[in-house]
């Protein structure tokens, strides 16, 4: 009986000891749990203003409109955003589209200062075709990507994969193209 | 401290005092020629401003490369450079008349090549002379003349010296291709063709030649089109379309040229001699392409001018909205080794200017506007070379 007695002092011992020694791992743990909790939530994805070119009434010049898109890490698929947001059309009813709405953005690609975007074609196949039209077209796109990534300097236009002649018959599309600031107004009335 | 405050202050004010004397320097300046005499050639670099085009014409006895820079004004006290190598002797400089420049290269030799391109940024133009067997690129196309049946060195066309005779009109798109199709489906191959066809007529009673790229309604490739002017060597090009916007507002008349296509110093050599050392028929593709890129650079000034005429007239005659003179690259334009243009006459895109593309008499008015632009362009052009 007393040897139980003395087993059970021991026991009771130890555990008492244990007690102090893991109480401070313990509390600290309860202490993270609850600071984790009390952080705020994850913030909501960010947003960034870009400026998309769309034309002008006249059809002669691009006028930049600004744009709230979900910004991205990744360039690449930060430019794709952009590319879809250009196809969409112009919020103001003033401007016009200029590119044919059924186009789609296949692929973007980013190297040694180039942007590279490869379009579905129907950017060519259902394009209105005229000088101005591709004037329009090709140039809302170089100089919408060039001034929202000003550390890049060509466009390289592809259709299905490959770079084209001409999207319906003038403008030589066949090279990476440099921003076009003519084409280009800062002020609606001209 | 205060002493080096005072010096950034002073340098600053200078800094800004020179760009602002820069700035304010007049447009199209020719400020700096220089010249670079290597064993293999010579090059002269002339640093021109963005805008400025060129054409190049040889002379003969003595042997002299003229070189008219447009538009541009000499900012140059010296009048004359002496090189006085294997290849040029001297350089002379001259205001021809208010906006061109004239350069005179007296060569050493009448046996030599030559090359004009834009340095890769455009801030130059470099000119360069060498002995004829080491032109890689041109042996290399002389050889192949057939195939390619255009000549690098346009100039040697049997053009009569200040004489445009030669015509070459060219209807915008045919057969699969309509180009662009108006509201009530009228097709932009129908209006160039008639238009075309009656300016034809016109200038044919002047007694020009003219030429048409096609005479019906069938395909014919964008390359095919100036190749066709080239090897009927004619004189002036000019391609006709209507024009087409993605709303139905846009409206008027427009003209284009080609703007310059740069490469690298010597890009298409570079090129030439690769394909000289492994003989590959897929780089000698890009040799043409390069080569037929820069044919329209040189007649730069020339299609500039032969723009704002047919411009100024065709809006005249048909009142329709002034759009100006514009240039872009347009691949129909590129190899075309005379003053080219490309005229849009009204947009078939807009219900209104269609309905007038439809008529008879619309048709006729563009093609008399366009004749009397044709007309004012060869009357000046004449006088100038004459004068």
């Amino acid at each position: 009986m007393k040897r139980h007695l003395l087993i059970y002092i021991v026991v009771g011992v130890v555990f008492f000891i244990a007690g102090i020694v893991f109480a401070p791992a313990l509390r600290e743990k309860g202490y993270q749990i609850k600071e984790w909790v009390t952080r705020p939530s994850p913030p909501p994805p960010s947003t960034k203003t870009v400026i998309l070119y769309f034309s002008l009434p006249g059809e002669e010049y691009l006028f930049p409109e600004e744009r709230e898109i979900i910004a991205s890490s990744d360039p690449t698929s930060e430019a794709r955003t952009i590319l879809e947001e250009l196809i969409k059309g112009p919020n103001s009813s003033s401007l016009s589209p200029t590119i044919p709405p059924g186009t789609k953005v296949r692929a973007v690609y980013i190297k040694d200062g180039c942007i590279y975007v490869d379009f579905s074609s129907a950017l060519a196949e259902d394009h209105p075709g005229g000088s101005t039209g591709e004037l329009i077209t090709v140039y809302s796109i170089v100089d919408t990507l060039l001034t929202n990534f000003p550390s890049q300097s060509k466009v390289q236009i592809l259709i299905q994969g490959k770079p084209r002649e001409t999207l319906s018959g003038h403008i030589d599309i066949r090279k990476p193209l440099s921003k076009n600031t003519d084409i280009i107004r800062l002020s609606p009335g001209i | 401290m205060a002493k080096i405050i005072k010096v950034v202050v002073f340098f600053t004010f200078f800094f800004s005092l020179s760009t602002c004397l820069a700035q304010a320097s007049p447009d199209y300046a020719i400020e700096k020629i220089s010249f670079q005499s290597q064993p293999d050639y010579t090059q002269i670099f002339l640093d021109v401003p963005r805008e400025t085009g060129y054409i190049v014409k040889e002379l003969s006895n003595p042997p002299r490369l003229l070189i008219n820079l447009y538009p541009a004004k000499l900012f140059l006290s010296q009048r004359e450079i002496k090189i006085e190598d294997q290849f040029v002797q001297r350089i002379r400089l001259s205001q021809d008349s208010d906006h061109v420049v004239k350069i005179v290269l007296d060569l050493s030799n009448p046996e030599y090549s030559w090359a004009v391109f834009p340095s890769e940024d455009s801030s130059q133009i470099i000119v360069e002379v060498r002995s004829p067997e080491k032109d890689v690129v041109r042996r290399l196309l002389r050889g192949q003349e057939e195939a390619f049946t255009f000549s690098f060195s346009p100039e040697k066309a049997s053009r009569v010296k200040g004489k445009i005779r030669r015509i070459v009109l060219d209807p915008g798109h045919g057969g699969k291709d309509p180009g662009a199709i108006g509201p009530t489906g009228l097709k932009e191959k129908e209006v160039t063709l008639a238009i075309a066809k009656e300016l034809a007529r016109l200038l044919r009673r002047e007694g020009l030649e003219v030429y048409l790229t096609r005479e019906d309604d069938r395909f014919i490739p964008l390359d095919r089109r100036a190749e066709i002017a080239n090897q009927l060597k004619g004189d002036i090009f000019l391609s006709i379309h209507a024009n087409a916007g993605f709303s139905r507002k846009a409206g008027g008349i427009e003209t284009f040229f080609n703007s310059r296509y740069s490469y690298g110093k010597g890009a298409e050599e570079v090129a030439a001699r690769e394909n000289a050392a492994f003989g590959s028929t897929a780089t000698f593709k890009e040799v043409r392409a390069i080569v037929w890129d820069l044919i329209q650079d040189q007649y730069r000034a020339e299609s500039n001018e032969l723009s704002h005429s047919i411009q100024r007239y065709l809006v005249q005659a048909t009142n329709l909205e002034d759009r100006g003179v514009k240039s872009a690259r347009f691949y129909v334009l590129r190899g075309a080794a005379m003053p080219a243009a490309l005229v849009e006459v009204g947009f078939i895109s807009n219900p209104w200017e269609e309905r007038l593309l439809k008529r008879d008499s619309f048709r006729k008015k563009v093609a008399l506007g366009i004749f009397r632009g044709l007309m004012d362009y060869i009357r000046e052009y004449q006088e100038r070379v004459s004068g």
